[in-house]
This record gives C-alpha cells, sequence and structure tokens, in this order.
C-alpha cells in the first residue's frame, strides 16, 4: 500500500447508483474498474473511480450486493466506457444489467460454461472490514 | 427518352455507397495474438468500429480459489510474458496489503529494478512490432537483438528471461549482489546506445513521420473520459502515472512522467521510447542506492480476513489487483483489470476518421495484450 493514495470504499444502496456516478462524473472522476464478486443468491459490485493531481491521488469505490434476477442500470450513459466491464460480468456473473450501450448480447466470452464465475460459496464482507 | 443514359441521370443519392463493414482479425500479420474488430467505413473511412475479444479467456482469476495463496504468484507471474513480474508483484503487493507486512527496504529497490528491467524490454519489444506494422523490417530486427541484451540481464539477476519468478509474497526470492547489478549496468551501457539510435529513426525519419504523425489522434479531454491509461493516455496530454503512488521503492526514485501532447500515434511512440531512457535513470539510481539487508520476510500462518486493491504503472498502464481474503489460505477472490482492457475504448475513438490502411499503425501504437486481457 502507499502513504500517497487514498481509498476508500462507500456501501450505497443500488437505486443510487446512477445518482451517485453522475456526481462523481460532475466532478471529473474517471472511472478505474468494475469488480464483481459473486455471492450466494447475487453478487457485490463495486464501481472504483479515480482522481489524481491538484486533488491527489484517489480511489472511491462504490459498493453495494443485488440478489439474482435483479436488474442493474448501465452506467454507459455516463460513462461510455464502462461497456466492457459491464458486459464481461454479465457474461462470467450472469448479473442482469440492462441499458448498455454498446450491448454484445453475452458474446464477450466465448465460454464452454455459462456465466462460469458465477458462485455460491463467498459470504458478504462486513461493513467493518474496509480496505486495508 | 430511351433508357441508356439513365445511369448518368440517376439521384445523387443512388450513386453514394452506404458504410461498409470489415472484418479485422482475430487472425491478422499484425496481430500477435486474437482480437477482432468489426471496421465500419464509409468509402476508405472509418466511421466506427465494433471490438470483440474472450476468443481465449483463461479463467486464471478463478485458479486463485484452488490454489495456496502464496503459491499462486506463479499463476499471476503467467498473466502476460511481457509483464510477468509486475503480474506476480501486483498481486503480491495486494496479498501483503491483506495480512498487513512492510517488505524489506532491499526487496522493494530490487521490485523496482525489475520493473523498469521489464519496461525497457516490452517497450524494445513493441518498437519492433510497431515498426513492423508499416513495414520496417530493419528497425524491427534492431529493437528485438537490442532487447534480447535486457533479457540477458534479467536472466542473469533473476533467473528468468521471460518469466522472472522473482516476486514472492513478503518481497523477492533473488538477491543479486552489487557487483552483479554493477556489471549489468555497465553491459546495459551498449542498449542505451542502440537505443538512442533506434530513437533517432523512430521519431526523425519522414518515412516513419508519414506513417505516424497525425493518425489515430485521440484528445486529452476524451482520453480521460474513455478511461485510458498509460502511454495513450500521457501522450495525450494527461500527467497520470500510477508510479507516483509511491510503491516499491519509486517513493525515492527521482522521475518525472513522460508527457506529450499531440495526441497521435507518434506521440504515443514518443512516449515510450522516452520511457525506455526514464527508466535507465531510475536502474541507475536503484544500483546506486539501493541498500543492503535482507530480501523477503516469514509469511506464516492464515492470512486475515480482508480485502486490498493495489494500482501498479505496467508498460502499458495503470493495472488494478484486488484480492479478498476469507481467512483461509485460499483467496476468494482476485481480479486483476489489465491496461489493455481500459484501453479498447480509447483504442476505438482513435480510430474514428483515420483510413482502413492506417488500422495496423493504430492498433500497435497502443501496444495491445490481449494475453493480459483474457487472463
Amino acid at each position: 500500500m502507499s502513504d500517497k493514495e487514498v481509498q476508500e470504499i462507500i456501501e450505497i444502496e443500488p437505486s443510487k447508483l446512477l445518482s451517485e456516478v453522475d456526481q462523481l462524473r460532475s466532478a471529473a472522476w474517471r472511472l478505474v474498474q468494475i469488480l464483481c464478486i459473486g455471492q450466494q443468491g447475487g453478487a457485490e459490485l463495486s464501481y472504483s473511480f479515480g482522481t489524481d493531481g491538484e486533488r491527489g491521488l484517489r480511489m472511491r469505490s462504490l459498493r453495494f450486493t443485488v440478489s439474482e434476477g435483479t436488474n442493474v442500470p448501465s452506467i454507459t450513459a455516463l460513462y461510455p466506457a464502462a461497456f466492457l466491464y459491464e458486459n464481461e460480468i454479465r457474461d462470467l456473473f450472469g448479473v442482469a444489467i440492462e441499458r448498455i450501450a454498446g450491448d454484445w448480447m453475452g458474446k464477450v466470452y466465448d465460454v464452454a460454461k455459462d456465466t462460469p464465475f458465477k458462485k455460491v460459496t463467498v459470504s458478504p464482507m462486513s461493513s467493518e472490514g474496509g480496505i486495508k | 427518352m430511351s433508357g441508356e443514359n439513365q445511369g448518368a441521370h440517376a439521384p445523387v443519392e443512388e450513386n453514394i455507397r452506404g458504410p461498409s463493414v470489415i472484418p479485422f482479425g482475430p487472425q491478422h500479420p499484425v496481430l500477435p495474438e486474437p482480437l477482432h474488430f468489426d471496421l465500419i467505413l464509409q468509402d476508405e473511412k472509418i466511421v466506427g468500429a465494433v471490438p470483440q475479444i474472450g476468443y481465449i479467456h483463461r479463467g486464471l482469476e478463478l485458479l486463485v480459489e484452488k490454489r495456496d495463496f502464496t503459491d499462486y504468484v506463479h499463476v499471476a507471474e503467467r498473466i502476460c510474458g511481457i509483464c510477468s513480474f509486475m503480474h506476480g508483484m501486483g498481486y503480491c503487493e495486494a496479498v501483503e496489503g491483506v495480512l498487513g507486512v512492510e517488505i524489506p527496504d532491499r526487496a522493494k529497490w530490487l521490485r523496482t529494478f525489475w520493473c523498469e528491467l521489464e519496461r525497457v524490454h516490452s517497450h524494445l519489444l513493441w518498437l519492433g512490432l510497431a515498426a513492423d506494422a508499416f513495414g520496417f523490417e530493419s528497425l524491427f530486427n534492431a529493437a528485438w537483438r537490442t532487447r534480447e541484451l535486457v533479457l540477458d540481464v534479467a536472466e542473469e539477476t533473476s533467473g528468468g528471461r521471460v518469466i522472472f519468478g522473482s516476486a514472492i509474497v513478503g518481497g523477492v526470492s533473488r538477491d543479486p549482489s552489487k557487483e552483479t547489478l554493477e556489471r549489468c549496468m555497465k553491459a546495459l551501457k551498449s542498449v542505451r546506445g542502440d537505443v538512442a539510435r533506434l530513437s533517432h529513426v523512430m521519431l526523425e525519419d519522414p518515412t516513419v513521420q508519414h506513417r505516424l504523425v497525425g493518425v489515430g489522434t485521440l484528445s486529452k479531454e476524451r482520453a480521460y473520459e474513455l478511461g485510458a491509461v498509460g502511454p495513450m493516455l500521457r501522450a495525450s496530454g494527461y500527467d497520470y502515472d500510477a508510479r507516483k503512488r509511491g510503491y516499491a521503492a519509486y517513493g525515492e526514485v527521482e522521475f518525472k512522467s513522460v508527457v506529450e501532447t499531440a495526441g497521435d500515434s507518434m506521440a504515443r511512440a514518443a512516449v515510450r521510447i522516452r520511457e525506455i531512457e526514464q527508466s535507465f535513470a531510475i536502474l541507475d539510481q536503484v544500483v546506486a542506492k539501493i541498500p543492503e539487508g535482507p530480501v523477503s520476510i516469514p509469511i506464516k500462518g492464515m492470512p486475515p480476513v480482508g480485502e486490498c486493491f493495489a494500482r501498479l504503472e505496467q508498460p502499458r498502464g495503470e493495472v488494478v489487483y484486488y484480492v479478498r481474503s476469507n481467512g483461509t489460505r485460499n483467496l476468494e477472490r482476485f481480479r486483476v483489470r489489465t491496461p489493455t482492457f481500459a484501453n479498447i475504448p480509447a483504442m476505438v475513438e482513435a480510430m474514428r476518421g483515420a483510413s482502413l490502411a492506417d488500422v495496423p499503425t493504430i492498433t500497435l501504437t497502443i501496444d495491445p495484450c490481449i494475453s493480459c486481457t483474457e487472463r
């Protein structure tokens, strides 16, 4: 880890995703990555954004959990580059992401087994765990 | 009126062709790895491109559940054969973050040494491939011949030419002596001379300029908006280099990000070439400043429940590693967001407005690594 960087994870309600992301976009945060972790009966999603320069080196992750079959809105209207992450998450984890601008309809990964990363063994992380 | 002259008097709309779609890849002479684009063309000009990956996805991230967390570093290193050391090291950095351990100073400096050595050989590999893409085969041969000498140094210091195998959780597994490091730097002197000559050809030759200047331009604003990283971002004028986080020994090394402003293929080439020279300067500092001492700490027992993100600057740009531990010796999740994955949207944007003949050049100046992307 680095002393020069601030990393934070903020848990949000899934319904607040677009408004939270819109605020970060307005403040010119850069999309760093979208992380998905399969969980029993659903998945945990973390949307990471970064800043640098005069504002300091920061990475903020917005995290929420969705149950299986729940639709997650796409953020491609705000961050067009998110289409690759969202297609990947849908193909590998089976998370339903709707209205992706650049929807490959399940063709990003040509895998032998559908949604191979979908898990049933992982327990949710406690909010006290935080990032180290 | 007879119909013999109808073609000449046909409505204008009928004489205009609609867009055509040309497939590019996954097998193509300039692509050493499978990547596909559906190029949408209006005459010879590209108006859009639809990328396609996933031909060789290996599911290496999933393997972390079946390997001991200290052994998995060998898998992480094999994500890619070009930035292998940095993959292994990035995994170790994230695991060490979960463990809450600080590795010895000498290990930090040695990691910095191998990172920069890897950057040099990666950029020389790219230089050869880029030259080959626009038909400059003698430059391709010269760049790869020079790269061999860098690999010799990697072998002498780490034991491996491509897979270094020297990153371990808790430090590094090899400890080259100061004499060895100084001897290696002496050997690299001829490489520096070669790089200076190759750089002159790449940046000054009018035929190269004809193929690269003004081709595949990406503005600073669009590069940032599309999440571009590494030389792709810095060539468009945005100053961001993940080494500024100060991981390994970068906090104690003096260097400035290499930034160009034109945003075209030549600017991306210039950033990488100047970064080779910068890496040599960092290597000099490492050999001069590296402290004596142990190179690893013992890692015993189970990792605690926890998670950690680690960000590194690979030759192709920022890479993000994530690990989550459940308190056993098998981690629950390992994730890599590779720089090529992040650069694909920017690559598509850079192709818009270019001619079909420039696609290989634009693709190569982005330096895609599909092996990383298909982790």
